[in-house]
């Protein structure tokens, strides 16, 4: 650190001699600055280059006319006055192609010169949709892209991935924000599997209205020079605060306020013609499966509520009926309000801004919502015409709440939606929910789940977090070809969570309990670019860049258990009988990483561009030996229009790149050696054992190459324009743990070992089939296709799990099948692939080995988004939808074995499974005379779905995972925007800039057509969150529709 | 200008070159959360713990086996003998043995020898080589000789034949009496740390000859044991020789920290899967036509409790399967339209012996984590079961001395044993009357005797099997053993034609008192597709990760070397 100040102190220190110029700076309408213009007098011969920042400086006398040209802006003069600096506005021409894109390390390129496929992404397609959460607002909207959302709850976690998984272990992309990684770690305090909340992922802290710029940088080429973490891809953001780049006008207002109305997407379609029991027959059980509303006219009344509220049930008896709504009236609207200020200002020298956010969410769920507060300011200042400095700053609050989900079924679990999407038809929610001594009542009894409503209000996780992000940065111009960057930045998270659950929960033994997590994460960052931008003739432009990273990032956890209240009410560890420190409950982590790099760019007549940037790093927690390690990457760009000088009425543009690159990545730390764990006391006796896990002591970085080949074309005056790219990426040595055989002493050995191969295609296409000058139509497409698979692991690992979910089921890597596939239990079949049935029971036999039962990973996915402008009006629809990819759900096959959705409404016939007759003990086939002999057991519509055991497997529940699996394609409506730009003469003399008012809607339609019809089901739910474990469904909080007004005015 | 120029290239970069190259910068990796060695004495209790765990019911062999031998009834994999090698019991046993108390008693015994602590090798070794015996009692060859051997080069440990690994088992229980009793000054000695036996080695030496005196019957069928038998009972003293002399792993109450049994875990699981097998119910009651018919036994409001009052109506929707009285259970095998309803509140479950649960005083409350302190032991071998051994050895004629006063000897331990752990160890708030000096103990012994005296010499033996099986109730593994041995107690079959005749088996006519109105009991139709498993599967998570390890066994023929061929 020491070093660090010192470094800064003598940028400080040392002056330069200032050149006596006409120095300006170059901007569009929106006081954007245009890059690398060519600035010439008129008449002259010679000319100079603008910066990336739009800034120019030009020895010229009073009077002489400044010519300032780019390929993408219209040709304006302007004429030297009196002063030394001028402000030059240009128009920009439509859909340029030669903006300016900031790539790895800030560095900016202009997109002709791009290799290599990035995405640049319009921070106002982010804004005033009704969607607080910035990745989420992304979805559809760009090719290569993998967004996922978790649960319909507030704050709930989006999972982000760029072209495939490259790892065994964490897949999310790197956030750099201000050129500070930013942590988007999704903290899991309980297993999400038997009573985790939708805990949240990091990046939800960001302000989406403070972001002023956003590129996806997708392949390894673009990425590479990030190191480490950039295998899976970088998401490069810059504040507005960050930025503080000056609005033209010296002073800007922004305000913007939205309030939005969410309710749950889809319920399913109930039947309500049947109530509890079994095969037409009366209980007091779970599955809708007794006999119809019609025939019986009362039941005995709920055991528990007339014990609890004997005034209530003045009869021994209640009536036999249906409560449709039952489901409904457990959910409400939630409310979404989002409301922010920006500020701009300053003046040719200094620039300031401003942003100050809130956001208040409330869920469909009672007690579940989700609040952010951010403030944001930043300001830079050119100190001389040599030396410019900035400084940002930042702090977010937020605070998510909400209940647990997970299966029900696992022991000492509660989750909110055990039931909650599959009541019995004839059950009162609305009934109390709880006796007067606080103990949850549900109709039918036993402590089988916890009454919804008593949960929403007594379960309940918080999550307060705490962000805050520093940074200075510096730009020195040594000479017109020699350019200093330096940028210091720190981001820390810290995370303070607590999850009650209350006394009298069928979870923590009845006794409640308190989690508390306590997580602090900090990283620092300092980059250090020499940027060379040698003159050297007409035809070769080179610039050259070395560059320097170092950074650090650190770790403290502490996660504690208390047990059992003693005064009830009161949630602190103090108020329990028992504490516990969970595994790993006190660490302390750090690392650090020391990158050196360079980056060569030689530019030939503007048309052709060699890039060649290369890497070394060094790395803290890999073994001495190994923990040096070089990457390099080269990418070519082609414009070949300009190339072959090509001119026709149909092709504009058109430019091809290639890429190859390597990136390398390190270990998680305290990765090197053996330790062992001090665990809880036994009977008063302090205890510990050797940790499961082994380390390699010779483990080395792990790789990933990918070679990419991409084309922009531009045709019919840009009426269309093509981006599209092919990859192929390659990972290998990759670090992971291996787990052994339970008999080697070790759960695992942390290693190097296996190959994952991402092949894939991705598409933008932009098409504006109308274009007059008050009616625009432009249709934006975005197509994404990746194939990912686990080439092979290590010798004697057939297989192993991403993270253990349930014994019948969990996501796998295996040699040759994609990656994190479903493995589960399946039914028996014959050679023939005929069903094997038990003739006992006419339902199917459960193998006792597992197979592959599904593959999460989609086949493709398409964003088309329609826009029309006419006048001041516009409106804008984007649909989406995603083909393939599987689901195992909970929710689902709950839906079809509880009975209640009108899919098994038809129930009064019976059923012969097809297959043919087989031994439940030896798994073979009856065989009759040498041959198999076909099933003709019928069965009731009941033991189809639901049978007792898996000994009598059907389809619903009690059977192999293998028949709870859907393929989840869907196709959705997911956002839709009509809005108004009110005309600046109607404000007269009010100061106000500009004004627009529009309506939102999200997620308004959609549709999975292979799931069972009345399920409604949405695929787009998640139990796991941003980890890896996708494709599994339990008990989740379906999706939420959002219908939003929303008013943006500019001061 | 120049001259600025040349000082960034002189200073700044140099001193970030400097920077990368001190290696202290990267130094950061050492692990500071976890330590890299640990003393013996915090290895051993862990050991301890995860040994009996492994073991016990909830999560240990006995969860399953207790289906097995007909203590227990479920409605889980066990039923209908179909538990897998991927049933979450074998793979927890599996796991808890393999990858927990083997390695810490490795760790133990790698430790202690070179540092002259011999007592805490001695005791490893003798853990070890009980642990590894219940292990290829209930699998037949397992990973042994290569075990725990990864930092060693194997990752793949083969299967040893459990024919093999028996000898070495003695083997190793005589190289930990050996340095149990080193004379050597040892630098460190276990004390409370051992939660077994409070480092007295003494009981540690009573403990291993009682092991090997077990082991020796297990095998008399394959093997000629006269000698090593007659050997150890020629100093009855060296074995185990008191009820406080048991071999048993105490565990507590809830506390500062979570001790309890995990057997007791029923008590607060949100479904609870344990049902008392009405088969054990029925013997204990005097039920069972063939055995001990019409004797009560008056353990047994200290071995299940009855959530429910004998008055208490069913309610209709949770109608019950077997009722008798309070009782309420499902029977193994049932196919029944009762089997699968929600009884969570209903059903008895283990009582205060067993798991540290509730004393039946009629009170039918419903049960939760608060009923019981769950601080019942797991009873290796007892006291009680040394006796048994020595009538099973004199009935066969491998031992001298009358069964009848060694039978007689035994169920009075039984007894005792009872009153022992409930007062030693459980400490419960309810008042509970000791079972010993009521008469009722003497009344039952005294009656099972007289049916002993007019048995058959096979009878004798399954007579002895039978209470040697109701006085080990809660520790599963041994019952399977010794009914894989001898073939007592006779489990229920439901393909018995006397048991179940024409598929039903009848719960007490007159067991439900208040619904279906009026009596009797329904029959309940039971099936049993597979034959009694000879062994359990290997573990699965094991099988898949081993190279080295053999294609999964058929459990319904696979034997055990000592089983007869």
């Amino acid at each position: 650190m020491f070093t660090l100040v010192c470094m800064l102190l003598l940028f400080c220190a040392m002056a330069f001699s200032q050149t006596r110029a006409i120095t300006g700076t170059i901007r569009d309408a929106k006081g954007e600055p245009v890059p690398f213009a060519t600035v010439k007098i008129k008449g002259g011969k010679s000319g100079v280059s603008a910066d990336a920042n739009g800034k120019f400086s030009i020895n010229a006398k009073q009077g002489d006319v400044l010519v300032v040209s780019a390929t993408d802006i219209t040709q304006k003069e302007i004429t030297v006055g009196s002063g030394n600096t001028v402000e030059v506005e240009v128009i920009r021409s439509q859909a340029s192609l030669s903006e300016v894109v900031v790539t790895a390390s800030g560095i900016r390129r202009t997109d002709k010169a791009l290799g290599y496929a990035i995405s640049k992404v319009d921070p106002d397609a982010l804004l005033q949709k009704s969607e607080p959460d910035m990745l989420k607002g992304l979805q559809g909207k760009v090719a290569g892209v993998d967004i996922r959302s978790s649960q319909g709850t507030p704050g709930a976690a989006t999972r982000i991935q760029i072209r495939g998984n490259a790892s065994f272990q964490s897949t999310q992309p790197l956030i750099v924000v201000d050129g500070v990684p930013y942590s988007n770690t999704q903290l899991t305090t309980s297993s999400q599997t038997s009573g985790g909340t939708a805990y949240g992922s990091g990046i939800a802290n960001l302000d989406p209205n403070d972001i002023a710029t956003m590129n996806v940088l997708k392949g390894v080429a673009a990425s590479s020079l990030y190191g480490s973490r950039a295998a899976a891809g970088v998401i490069l953001i810059t504040t507005k605060s960050g930025s503080a780049s000056r609005n033209k006008k010296g002073i800007g207002v922004n305000v913007r306020s939205s309030v939005s109305w969410e309710t749950v997407a889809n319920l399913p379609q109930y039947q309500n013609d049947y109530g509890t029991g079994a095969n037409f027959g009366y209980s007091n059980s779970n599955g809708s499966w007794g006999p119809s509303f019609a025939s019986l006219d009362s039941i005995p009344a709920w055991p528990d509520y007339k014990a609890a509220y004997p005034d209530l049930f003045p009869s021994a008896n209640i009536k036999y009926r249906a409560y449709p709504n039952n489901v409904k009236d457990l959910f409400k609207t939630g409310m979404l309000y989002e409301n922010s200020v920006g500020i701009t200002g300053g003046d040719d020298k200094s620039s300031v801004a401003l942003t100050l956010s809130n956001l208040t969410q409330s869920g469909y769920i009672q007690n579940s919502d989700y609040g952010r507060n951010n403030v944001g300011i930043g300001a830079q200042t050119k100190l001389k015409d040599w030396i410019t400095v900035g400084g940002n700053f930042s702090y977010v609050r937020s605070k998510q709440k909400g209940g647990y989900f997970g299966e029900n079924q696992v022991d000492g679990a509660s989750s909110l939606f055990a039931r909650t999407l599959f009541l019995g038809r004839n059950w009162d929610l609305n009934l109390p929910y709880q006796d007067r001594n606080g103990v949850p009542l549900t109709p039918n009894g036993g402590g089988q789940f916890d009454n919804p409503r008593w949960a929403a209000l007594n379960n309940v996780a918080t999550t307060f977090e705490e962000r805050t992000i520093a940074g200075a940065r510096t730009e020195i111009r040594v000479n017109n070809w020699i350019r200093i960057n330096y940028n210091f930045g720190a981001n820390t998270s810290a995370i303070n969570r607590r999850e009650i659950t209350e006394i009298n929960s069928r979870a923590a033994e009845g006794l409640g309990r308190l989690v508390v997590d306590n997580f602090r994460q900090q990283e620092l960052e300092s980059v250090l670019l020499l940027t060379l931008n040698p003159k050297l003739n007409d035809d070769f432009d080179l610039r050259v860049i070395f560059g320097n990273e170092i950074n650090q990032r650190t770790t403290t956890r502490q996660y504690a258990t208390g047990s059992q209240f003693i005064v009830p009410g009161l949630y602190t560890l103090d108020n329990t009988k028992q504490q516990t420190f969970n595994p790993s409950g006190d660490t302390y982590s750090r690392r650090r990483l020391l990158g050196y790099y360079t980056d060569i760019t030689l530019g030939y007549k503007n048309y052709a561009f060699l890039n060649v940037s290369g890497r070394v790093d060094k790395s803290s927690t890999l073994p001495v030996k190994n923990n040096t390690y070089f990457y390099p990457q080269a990418s070519l760009s082609l414009v070949f229009t300009d190339a072959l000088n090509i001119k026709t009425n149909w092709l504009d543009y058109g430019k091809v790149r290639a890429s190859w690159a390597r990136v390398g990545n390190d270990a998680n730390p305290n990765s090197i050696e053996d330790v062992f764990n001090v665990g809880t006391n036994f009977l008063g006796q302090a205890t510990a054992s050797r940790s499961g896990t082994t380390f390699d002591p010779n483990l080395t970085p792990e790789f990933t190459n990918e070679i990419e080949v991409g084309t922009n074309l531009s045709f019919w005056k840009k009426r269309i324009n093509l981006d599209l790219s092919v990859y192929r990426k390659i990972s290998t040595d990759l670090i992971a743990p291996v787990s052994l055989p339970e008999s080697a002493g070790y759960t695992q050995l942390y290693t190097n070992f296996g190959e994952i191969s991402n092949k894939g295609i991705e598409i933008d296409l932009t098409v504006r089939p109308i274009q007059t000058k008050s009616f625009n139509w432009d249709i934006h497409g975005a197509f994404t296709k990746n194939k990912n698979i686990v080439v092979k692991l290590k010798d004697g690992i057939e297989r192993f799990a991403t993270g253990g979910v349930l014994t019948s089921i969990s996501p796998y890597f295996e040699a040759g099948l994609p990656y994190g596939y479903l493995r589960g239990t399946v039914s028996v079949r014959d050679a023939n692939g005929n069903l094997l049935i038990n003739p006992a029971t006419g339902g199917m036999i459960v193998s006792d080995d597992q197979a592959m039962i599904g593959d999460p990973n989609p086949d493709y996915k398409l964003g088309i988004t329609n826009s029309f402008s006419y006048k001041g009006f516009f409106l804008s629809a984007l649909f989406d939808m995603t083909k393939g990819g599987d689901m195992y759900s909970v929710t689902v096959s709950s839906e079809l074995g509880r009975g209640v959705t009108k899919d098994t409404r038809d129930r009064e016939t019976s059923w012969v499974i097809p297959g043919v007759y087989g031994d439940p003990s030896t798994k073979q086939p009856i065989l009759l005379g040498g041959k198999t002999v076909p099933n003709q057991t019928r069965i009731t519509t009941n033991d189809l779905y639901f049978t007792s055991s898996a000994t009598f497997a059907t389809f619903a529940i009690n059977t192999a995972t293998e028949w709870n699996v859907y393929d989840a394609t869907v196709y959705r409506l997911r956002e839709v925007t009509l809005g108004y730009e009110i005309p600046k003469s109607l404000f007269g003399k009010l100061p106000i800039n500009g004004a627009t008012i529009s309506l939102s809607g999200r997620n308004l339609w959609f549709i999975a057509p292979n799931f069972p019809k009345y399920s409604n089901f949405d695929p787009e739910v998640n139990s796991f969150g941003a980890t890896n474990i996708q494709g599994i469904e339990l008990s989740a909080a379906p999706t939420t529709r959002r219908y939003g007004v929303n008013l943006n005015v500019t001061f | 200008m120049t001259t600025y120029k040349l000082n960034i290239f002189k200073v700044i970069l140099p001193s970030v070159l400097l920077l990368g190259s001190c290696k202290k910068f990267l130094d950061v990796n050492k692990n500071i959360n976890d330590p890299i060695a640990v003393p013996v004495a915090i290895l051993l209790p862990d050991a301890e713990k995860n040994l009996a765990n492994s073991l016990a019911i909830g999560g240990g062999l006995s969860q399953d086996l207790a289906v097995y031998t007909h203590q227990m009834s479920t409605r889980e994999a066990p039923d209908q003998y179909g538990v897998t090698g991927g049933d979450f019991n074998v793979q927890n046993a599996w796991s808890t043995f393999y990858d927990g108390a083997l390695v810490s008693l490795d760790e133990i015994i790698k430790a202690a020898t070179p540092a002259g602590n011999f007592k805490y090798a001695g005791i490893a070794k003798i853990l070890k080589a009980y642990g590894c015996s219940q292990f290829v009692d209930v699998f037949g060859d397992i990973p042994f000789t290569e075990a725990n051997k990864f930092k060693d080069g194997v990752q793949f440990a083969k299967f040893d034949a459990s024919k093999d690994i028996y000898p070495a088992l003695i083997a190793m229980i005589n190289e930990g009496l050996a340095d149990i009793s080193n004379k050597a000054v040892n630098p460190k000695v276990p004390k409370e740390d051992d939660v077994i036996y409070g480092g007295d080695t003494t009981k540690w030496k009573k403990a291993a000859n009682t092991i090997k005196l077990k082991l020796y019957t297990q095998v008399r069928k394959v093997q000629n044991v006269q000698a090593d038998v007659t050997a150890l009972l020629a100093t009855p003293a060296n074995l185990i020789n008191t009820t406080a002399e048991s071999f048993l792993l105490p565990y507590g109450p809830q506390g500062a920290t979570d001790d309890r049994n995990p057997g007791f875990g029923d008590y607060f699981a949100t479904q609870r899967a344990n049902h008392i097998s009405p088969w054990f119910y029925g013997i204990l009651k005097g039920y069972n036509p063939n055995i001990f018919t019409s004797i009560a036994d008056p353990r047994v409001p200290y071995y299940f409790y009855n959530q429910m009052k004998a008055t208490t109506a069913t309610r209709e929707g949770n109608q019950t399967e077997y009722r008798d009285g309070a009782f309420v259970s499902i029977y193994f095998g049932s196919v029944g339209p009762d089997r699968d309803r929600n009884q969570q509140g209903t059903i008895s479950v283990m009582g205060m012996y067993p798991v540290g649960g509730r004393y039946d005083q009629g009170d039918g409350l419903n049960v939760n984590a608060t009923s019981g302190t769950g601080a019942a032991p797991y009873r290796f071998i007892t006291y009680a079961d040394r006796l048994y051994l020595e009538a099973e050895l004199i009935n066969v004629g491998l031992a001298p001395g009358d069964a009848k006063t060694k039978l007689q000897a035994a169920i009075k331990e039984s007894f005792r044993q009872v009153d022992y752990v409930i007062t030693t160890y459980v400490k419960p708030s309810q008042t509970v009357p000791s079972l010993i000096g009521t008469g009722l103990d003497t009344a039952y012994t005294r009656k099972v005797l007289t049916t002993y005296d007019a048995a058959s010499a096979d009878k004798k033996l399954e007579i002895i099997m039978t209470e040697k099986w109701i006085s080990s109730y809660g520790s599963a593994v041994d019952q399977y053993t010794d009914y894989r041995r001898t073939t007592y107690p006779v489990l229920f079959d439901p393909r018995n034609a006397a048991m179940a005749p024409g598929g039903f088996v009848q719960p007490p006519i007159n067991g439900d008192p208040v619904n279906p109105n009026p009596p009797p009991q329904k029959a309940v139709p039971v099936k049993q597709s597979l034959a009694f498993p000879l062994s359990l599967p290997w573990s699965t998570s094991e099988l898949e990760k081993n190279q080295a390890a053999p294609a999964q066994k058929n459990p319904q023929t696979y034997k055990v070397f000592w089983q007869q061929p």
